[in-house]
């Protein structure tokens, strides 16, 4: 009996589905699915924590970006005052869209439909012919902008479209310990290098925020050039060693790579180095130190990755960080927005030469990314096949693995690397949102 | 008012380095490419925004899709030459129509050439029926060395701010 029956009773479905996560079963349909996609949109972008941009990307009074929550375009924007404000991006009038930019700064933002005014925080200020027209019937304070609630963590800013949805710090449930990683490179913290690239692929959003979670397995094969032509701190014999940590309940999860090698922090200058041992906790010291690959999921679709690496194999090489955030727009397709995060305090020539780094191999014409992406869409395409949807994938690797008692970070924490166990806890999440029970 | 300040013979000779360069990435002759390339090149393509007219920028100054030296350009042949490029296997079928081609000279530069041309990519991959198209708009700058000429930079712009491709596995 296949675990997604496309024409059957959709809530038995799921249950089903969420059944057979905890067995190790997964339906290959789940990966390119008008129903399910849809389901997602109403059951679980409307209701948990999304990402929608970092601070750094609006740093002065009047920035603002436009971004994604399920099908909702978001302006958020920082007041005059230095507070964070994330809006529908539609006017209370007749719904035109009020500001048709990436990004910008406006300390206001005016409807070229019929001219209502709005403060960047979503306040109406302005209504042509209000006297005249609305005769005192309109009451401005009524109508502002559809306000979206935010809050953030270590730079990020989310959004959540459910007002009755538990907190952010509730909603990521002791991730934060594996997130500062990534977060506090040095004592500030780090910043984006510049705006995202940004594609669009005919690839559904969940393979990419899978993969992200920790997939080791897939690093010797997908990426086999790099090992091929010496970019990786790692052999094929000791790839699969590190950890795979993730949240049950929350959905969560990263792989940390280990290389038995590997200098501890290696490719960050010494004074970031020191900043970090200061900035981080012994715990984090502890678990970080031993970590060459870092690559984690926020669930549901926003992603970082930390890798050693040198432009020119062989030579001394930094590290670099990506964040990257996986916008569905339809079953199987996505828009992709891939950013890389520098330390604030790096020199602007690591900060440049981390960026290179990037580029080289993630964002669009990334070596690694190009390889994902090819695979991902391929598979996406698959999934869409009628004889798929009566197949389950194996999600059982590490099924038995016991909880690593002595590793001092949060959550559930098992070797090797190569493991599906934060797969099960991301899915497992996936339909309890999409059973009703979150 | 306009007057020509590149004689008519050096633009055409340019045009057919850039329709030459076009032919290598197009049959695949990667290496043969990296030959029309600069020791010193640096390969740039800049990240756009969607902004406002009056927006300072639309082009990142700090965000990248390619930033390349020579170094990192053959890193990517020797990538494409392993039998793990999963993204060019099978491989896409490019075709890179090169026009415009604009020359003037740099201020105190003598050997080189400012070189503007506009370029449209069709890339076929598979049995996809719907291409991938990249319009575009470069600025390279052009060396002369001795009887011929070298890419000292490629600075080249797409037009589209959300890129219609999964990825960008080919050469601008």
């Amino acid at each position: 009996m296949p675990l997604w029956a496309v024409d059957g009773d959709i809530e038995a479905s799921l249950r089903k589905v969420r059944e057979g996560i905890e067995e190790g079963r997964f339906p290959a349909r789940a990966f390119n699915d008008q129903t399910l996609f849809d389901l997602e949109q109403e059951r679980l972008f409307s209701r948990a924590w999304c990402f929608l941009a970092h601070e750094t990307e609006i740093p002065s009074p009047g920035d603002y970006v436009t971004r994604f929550i399920g099908n909702n375009n978001i302006i958020v924007a920082r007041d005059e005052a230095g507070e964070i404000h994330a809006n529908l991006n539609m006017c209370r009038h007749r719904g035109n869209v009020m500001c048709k930019s990436e990004m910008g700064n406006a300390s206001h933002f005016r409807c070229s439909y019929h001219g209502w005014t709005y403060k960047n925080s979503g306040e109406l200020i302005g209504v042509p012919y209000m006297k005249e027209g609305y005769q005192g019937h309109l009451k401005r304070k009524d109508w502002p902008l559809v306000r979206v609630r935010t809050d953030t963590y270590g730079g990020l800013i989310f959004g959540c479209l459910d007002p009755e949805a538990p907190s952010l710090e509730d909603y990521l449930g002791g991730f934060q310990f594996y997130l500062d990683f990534y977060l506090k490179q040095g004592m500030e913290g780090s910043e984006v290098h510049g705006p995202p690239d940004h594609w669009v692929a005919d690839t559904d959003w969940k393979i990419c925020a899978e993969n992200f979670a920790g997939d080791g397995y897939h690093t010797p094969v997908a990426h086999q050039f790099g090992f091929n032509l010496g970019y990786f701190p790692s052999t094929g014999a000791t790839h699969s060693q590190g950890w795979a940590a993730s949240i049950p309940g929350r959905g969560h999860g990263i792989g940390l790579g280990h290389s038995p090698d590997l200098p501890p922090f290696a490719g960050f200058p010494d004074d970031l180095q020191a900043q970090m041992r200061e900035a981080f906790t012994e715990d984090q010291v502890e678990v970080f130190s031993k970590v060459r690959t870092a690559v984690g999921t926020v669930f549901p679709n926003l992603s970082f990755l930390m890798q050693p690496f040198s432009i020119i194999p062989g030579e001394p090489g930094v590290r670099f960080v990506t964040m990257r955030l996986y916008h569905p727009i339809g079953p199987g397709r996505m828009e992709m927005y891939s950013w890389c995060l520098v330390p604030k305090t790096a020199s602007q020539e690591y900060k440049d030469e981390a960026y290179r780094a990037y580029t080289l191999a993630f964002g669009q014409a990334g070596t690694f990314e190009q390889d994902d992406f090819e695979n991902w869409t391929k598979l996406t395409g698959s999934a869409a096949s009628t004889m798929a949807k009566d197949m389950d994938f194996p999600y059982f690797m590490g099924l038995e693995s016991e909880r690593d008692p002595t590793f001092p970070g949060p959550g559930h924490v098992v070797t090797p690397y190569v493991n599906d166990t934060n797969f099960r806890t991301l899915w497992g999440r996936w339909a309890d949102y999409l059973t009703g029970e979150v | 008012m306009w007057t020509r300040q590149v004689d008519r013979e050096t633009v055409q000779d340019i045009a057919d380095f850039l329709y030459r360069e076009a032919l290598a990435l197009d049959e695949r002759r990667f290496r043969d490419w990296l030959d029309f390339l600069a020791e010193d090149i640096r390969y740039e393509v800049p990240v756009r925004v969607t902004r406002e007219s009056m927006a300072e920028w639309e082009l990142a100054p700090t965000s990248r899709i390619f930033d390349d030296t020579k170094a990192t350009l053959e890193i990517r042949v020797r990538r494409l030459e392993t039998d793990f490029a999963w993204a060019e296997q099978p491989p896409s079928r490019t075709r890179h129509f090169v026009t415009n081609v604009l020359a003037d000279p740099i201020e105190g530069v003598e050997n080189e050439l400012l070189v503007s041309s506009n370029v449209f990519i069709y890339r076929s991959r598979g049995n996809e029926p719907n291409p991938s198209l990249y319009s575009l708009f470069r600025k390279d700058t052009i060396r002369r060395v001795g009887e011929g000429f070298e890419l000292a930079r490629r600075w080249a712009a797409l037009d589209q701010s959300l890129i219609n491709a999964h990825n960008m596995s080919i050469f601008i």
